[in-house]
């Protein structure tokens, strides 16, 4: 409920409107349709009395034919606009989880590695339309529809509209809750199942070459189908429920027809209203309670809401947690909150930035970097990450870093963003800490990493994404560089060709150079590589290298790797473990005095 | 028509059953509406309820019966599906296995768990909705239609009017919403996908310093997304606004036009108050089959899908026994002229293998990426099978293939990137052996170096892994292998690149440990990597499907063969 208010109200209240104009459509589509079989009831008993002109019906005919065309309408003006002020409030929630998300990426991409937690989070935001178009349109319309008709009825007779109240109240507020309260439980534990399900599922498709090694496939089987039979019981025992409850609540519709008929025929026989009114009021009982028996379906969709908004919750709350932690270094001064507007940012980064002279960033010292005597701790941890850690790097200089993964090679690179603040010691690009950069460091440093993302645009979009401003020409010059004009001529719709659905169409070997043109047009000083050749094959990832090396000349360039090929070319190379250099040095020196290194260069020959 | 449907356990018997209480029920639906008719119209006369009382009884009990016709029309249908559904998940899991990794890997393996469970679950309740749809739609408005007929000629006209227009409607408007739906697919796809493609690169948007100043095109392409799809829906939403309109704009005319008769006095007040109840029945069975219809063409469409994989033509040979020694150091194994045809290309992505190896030989196999060497370790580990040549071990029968149980479990086999199930360290070491001891356990976790990774975690060989636990690195995935292949202890082993992607340190260290582990096994390895070779009994070098070489190690140095294939790839 509390999540509700959060993350569901704001946006009803921002798109009121659209929302109001939903909820009375929805509203008016179930008076329309009462009132068809209450006007046509009316004319028929009417008629047969015979009345001596047919003027004398003309309201009544009109008004069934109105009823009867403007019911269709409503239904698609209601369904129209509610599609609407959905979509609406989608689109700003989206911005608001994508501001959420923004300023904590980096964590949430090494805290949560699976990349799909953000697939997942964009998933339970679509989820939530079903809040207001399955559970909050359907109670409110069908709540003011009982009311007004109630309150019509109790003009007439007040006891008579207390006592249909209350039947009718079984449907509106007594059933919703119990199929709240009963199938809460059930769902929940069905979801737990499906989870399971799900779970065993993936690891056997996945893991099927060990099921045929284990030769144990008629255990899996046997305890998959047991879990799959536990889900189906808990399945059906919600859809027994539902068919239960449709059939009773039918029957006290039964009920209703015919306490009205008779209340109705008491009326007439009392002289307090005419005859004809009896069909009327009977007949209009059915479509009116039709309209209301979806508020329980309505209601007990709530708890399945339940856990998407908790993701969006934890979410939210870490990236809050994070970033005091890690980032409340007063130099810094990052805004904890980020919903300010843009141009505030703007104009924020502009004042920091006139701390640095521009003049300072365009000499030749723009590609040097000095890390002097560096430290780092995570928040809650003992151990530094990062120990005593020195480099001194000039423009225009390739350096190697290797080592284990945990050794503190990505912290290092994040050290280098300014996305982590040193705990000692110190790290200054072209003379300035990278915090003083704001947003702007980007613009000094360019980062080619394993799995560079290409978005579901075209090739030429995601190059331009380097720099907006590029020319046609610019592109058409980093794709030569990168070598792949050849291939990408040789597709029908050239660089308007699009990458497909997370970048299927183009190999591993073509999506780096991709990125590497995106990282050429950016033209930063500095380049750090992330071990961008892992998973290519070797002659693939020889060309790569080739490549990389060839179009990074003049830039200063961090190469995280694991492999020892390409080393000779290294000014320097640096072993990492443990957030401690344990070896450096250039490959020559290297390999005449360290015999590890020897020994590893040996294994990495080959032959 | 699903031409599949009543080729169902049961199938027959439940349409007939279904169909029976659908007739019952739209019996049911008359005597209500007769009784409820009735009902009123004496009560328009003036008789007082107490007299009426007894035709307002008949009227709720039918009323009730219809609904719990109705209930039991859905419960046997669910049960059905049910039954039906989980008949067929069992079908296709058993197939999966048949198939194999690589069988399955065609319709993408990601996409086939989905079909396992969502598909599934999208088949049943098309199962479950459509037979009862189906039969109401044209049992219900029959029976009313033929009793109005009876009651009075001219709404029975005015009732048939109505449905063909209605359908012939319902018909041209799905085909234009369909239209302008493929027309927009594309832009409809690039919008939607927008936001989580926006996600899933936040990292990226954030190297090329671009992250804060995409918040405005999320505005606008959501905005853009709204507009396009608002002006589908207006398209969409035609055909249930068509079938509203009909129905409701025919119960206006029965209305007005049995009013106008009845001033005439060409008709009677019960006959018109029938009809008038029964009109919205009459129609009520074609809108829900036409609400439901997506839901059960996506269930049908799941359905097919399911059928496409389970036809898929599989060599049932393989289930046959056939007696597979266990491997020893004087066994041997004869490959003759082994090739594998890819079906669609007609293609040959391996073939003309021939060798011949023996006891506890160690085979590297080295060849560019596309050579063939994956190829051959599945058809060798069984999990796939050849189209072509021979298989035999020692002098016994010529095999087809080796996808038999027998031999697949004396196997051990270590990809690039072994699967770590979702379960502790411990569950995943004893893998293939869940009896293991202790003592075996702690013996594997030592041999593969897992130890200081275990003393890291909080939960230490408790600590879950794979799918929703700790993440493990490329190296902790291949110690985790390893410790598993020791527990398991089986005579053959196969390892398909498993170092390549780590990092020099890491490889150094599992290579030394892995070395002891071949020992008195018979090894087959695949790789790029050169420094493997040396460990190497025999060493098949392959190149576009064919085995080129087939030497020992110091052929293979003597013949400078490394640099003719791999070696300019070794160091650049």
């Amino acid at each position: 409920m509390k999540l509700g208010r959060k993350y569901i109200t704001p946006y009803v209240k921002k798109n009121a409107t659209s929302f109001f104009l939903a909820i009375l459509f929805a509203t008016l589509t179930i008076a329309a349709s009462t009132m068809l079989t209450f006007t046509s009831g009316y004319l028929i008993s009417k008629a047969s009395l015979r009345p001596e002109t047919i003027l004398l019906l003309y309201i009544p005919i009109v008004g069934v034919r109105a009823f009867g065309i403007s019911r269709a309408a409503f239904q698609y003006f209601e369904r129209l606009s509610g599609h609407n002020a959905v979509l609406k409030a989608l689109s700003s929630m989206r911005v608001q989880l994508y501001r959420m998300l923004e300023p904590q990426a980096l964590w949430i991409h090494n805290r949560f590695k699976t990349g799909d937690l953000l697939g997942t989070l964009a998933d339970d935001i679509e989820h939530l339309q079903d809040v207001y178009i399955r559970t909050i349109f359907p109670v409110v319309s069908g709540l003011t529809i009982f009311f007004v008709a109630t309150s019509i009825l109790a003009v007439f007779d007040w006891k008579f509209a207390f006592l249909i109240g209350c039947l009718i109240g079984i449907i509106v507020f007594i059933y919703p809750l119990v199929s709240l309260y009963h199938l809460k439980k059930v769902q929940v534990k069905q979801k737990t199942w499906t989870k399971i399900l799900y779970e065993n599922l993936t690891d056997a498709l996945f893991g099927l070459e060990d099921w045929l090694i284990s030769g144990e496939k008629a255990s899996f089987m046997r305890k998959y189908f047991s879990a799959q039979k536990t889900s189906n019981r808990l399945e059906r025992k919600m859809n027994d429920f539902h068919h239960v409850r449709t059939f009773v609540l039918q029957s006290l519709t039964g009920v209703v027809i015919v306490l009205m008929a008779i209340w109705s025929s008491l009326q007439a026989a009392d002289g307090l209203f005419e005859p004809s009114y009896i069909t009327a009021f009977t007949l209009a009982v059915l479509p009116l309670v039709e309209g209301l028996i979806p508020i329980s379906q309505a209601v007990e969709k709530i708890p399945t809401y339940a856990e998407s908004l908790q993701r969006l919750e934890d979410i939210e709350s870490f990236a809050g947690t994070e970033e005091k932690h890690v980032i409340s270094d007063e130099h810094v001064q990052k805004a904890p909150q980020i919903q300010q507007d843009a141009p505030d940012k703007f104009s924020r980064s502009q004042d920091v930035l006139s701390e640095i002279p521009e003049k300072a960033v365009d000499t030749s010292s723009a590609g040097e970097i000095v890390i002097d005597d560096l430290s780092f701790r995570y928040p809650k941890q003992d151990q530094l990450t990062i120990k005593d850690f020195s480099l001194a790097v000039a423009p225009g200089e390739k350096v190697a870093i290797l080592g284990k993964s945990g050794a503190g090679k990505s912290t290092l690179i994040q050290l280098l963003m300014g996305e982590l603040v040193p705990e000692s010691g110190s790290i200054s690009i072209a003379g300035h800490a990278p915090q003083a950069y704001r947003e702007r460091i980007y613009d000094m440093l360019g980062i080619l990493n394993q799995k560079p993302y290409l978005f579901a645009t075209t090739v030429e979009n995601n190059i331009r994404l380097g720099n907006r401003l590029a020319t046609r020409a610019d592109v058409e010059r980093v794709v030569e560089q990168v070598k792949l004009d050849r291939y990408i001529r040789s597709l029908p719709l050239g660089l308007k060709t699009f990458m497909e659905e997370s970048g299927k169409r183009f190999s591993g070997g073509e999506r780096q150079r991709i990125a590497l043109a995106r990282i050429l047009l950016k033209d930063t000083p500095i380049v750090i590589l992330d071990e961008p050749t892992t998973g290519l094959d070797p002659q693939t990832e020889k060309d790569m290298i080739e490549t990389i090396f060839a179009t990074l000349k003049e830039k200063t360039v961090i190469w995280i790797t694991h492999h020892l090929a390409g080393m000779e070319k290294m000014d320097k190379i640096v072993f990492l473990d443990d957030g401690k250099i344990t070896m450096q040095g250039c490959h020559e020196h290297l390999l005449k005095t360290n015999a590890h290194y020897r020994a590893l260069y040996q294994m990495d020959k080959g032959i | 028509m699903d031409k599949r449907l009543f080729q169902y356990k049961h199938a027959k018997i439940i349409v007939i059953v279904i169909g029976i209480l659908t007739v019952l029920q739209g019996m049911m639906i008359i005597a209500q509406a007769v009784f409820l008719a009735r009902a009123i119209n004496l009560l328009f006369q003036g008789t007082a309820w107490s007299a009426v009382l007894d035709y307002l009884l008949y009227f709720l009990f039918f009323f009730i019966l219809r609904h719990l016709l109705q209930w039991m029309r859905e419960r046997i249908s669910y049960r059905f599906a049910e039954t039906t559904a989980l008949d067929l998940q069992e079908q296709l899991l058993d197939q999966i296995f048949r198939l194999g990794p690589k069988g399955i890997s065609r319709f993408g393996t990601g996409d086939t768990v989905t079909l396992c469970l969502e598909g599934i679950a999208d088949f049943r309740n098309y199962l479950h909705l459509f037979i009862p749809r189906m039969l109401a739609m044209f049992v219900i408005p029959a029976m009313i239609l033929l009793y109005t007929y009876d009651l009075d000629v001219l709404s029975g006209l005015v009732l048939t009017l109505t449905m063909p227009i209605m359908i012939l409607f319902l018909v041209l408007l799905g085909l234009a919403a369909k239209k302008k739906m493929d027309d927009q697919l594309t832009t409809f796809q690039v919008l939607s996908r927008h936001f989580v493609d926006s996600l899933r690169g936040i990292v990226t948007l954030k190297f090329l310093g671009k992250s804060t100043s995409h918040v405005k095109a999320i505005a606008e392409t959501s905005e853009r997304y709204r507009k396009t799809t608002m002006k589908t829906l207006v398209l969409t939403f035609l055909s249930s606004f068509n079938l509203n309109f009909f129905s409701s704009l025919s119960i206006a005319v029965l209305a007005v036009e049995l009013g106008i008769r009845l001033i005439n006095g060409t008709t009677m007040l019960e006959i018109a108050l029938t009809v008038l109840i029964l009109a919205p029945d009459y129609f009520s069975p074609v809108r829900e089959f036409g609400n439901d219809f997506h839901a059960t063409m996506d269930g049908k469409e799941a359905g097919e899908r399911i059928h496409e994989i389970l036809e898929k033509d599989i060599h049932r040979s393989g289930d046959e026994a056939v007696h597979i020694p266990v491997w020893n150091e004087w066994r041997t194994l004869t490959i003759q002229n082994l090739g594998l045809r890819a079906e669609k290309e007609n293609r040959m992505i391996v073939e003309g293998i021939d060798f011949h190896v023996e006891g506890f030989q160690k085979i590297g196999i080295i060849g560019a990426s596309g050579a063939g060497k994956s190829t051959l370790i599945n058809l060798l580990t069984g999990f796939l099978r050849p189209t072509e040549g021979s298989i035999q071990i020692d002098d016994g029968e010529r095999l087809e293939h080796l996808s038999f149980s027998a031999w697949q479990k004396q196997l051990t086999y270590i990809p690039q990137h072994p699967y770590i199930f979702s379960g502790s360290v411990r569950e995943n070491i004893c893998w293939y052996h869940p009896e293991a001891t202790d003592a075996e356990v702690a013996e594997a976790v030592e041999i593969a170096g897992l130890i200081n990774l275990i003393e890291k975690l909080p939960a230490g060989l408790d600590e879950k892994i794979g799918q929703g636990g700790r993440r493990l690195s490329g190296g902790e995935e291949q110690r985790v292998a390893l410790a598993r292949a020791i527990v398991k202890n089986s005579p053959i082993m196969f390892f398909d690149e498993p170092t390549a992607h780590l990092d020099i340190e890491t490889e150094y260290d599992i290579k030394q440990r892995m070395i002891p582990v071949m020992e008195n096994r018979l090894v087959f390895f695949a790789t790029h990597r050169l420094h493997w070779l040396e460990q190497m009994d025999l060493i098949l070098v392959m190149e576009e499907g064919k085995v080129v070489e087939l030497v020992t190690f110091e052929e293979f140095s003597q013949k400078r063969l490394a640099v003719e294939f791999l070696g300019r790839s070794q160091s650049v």
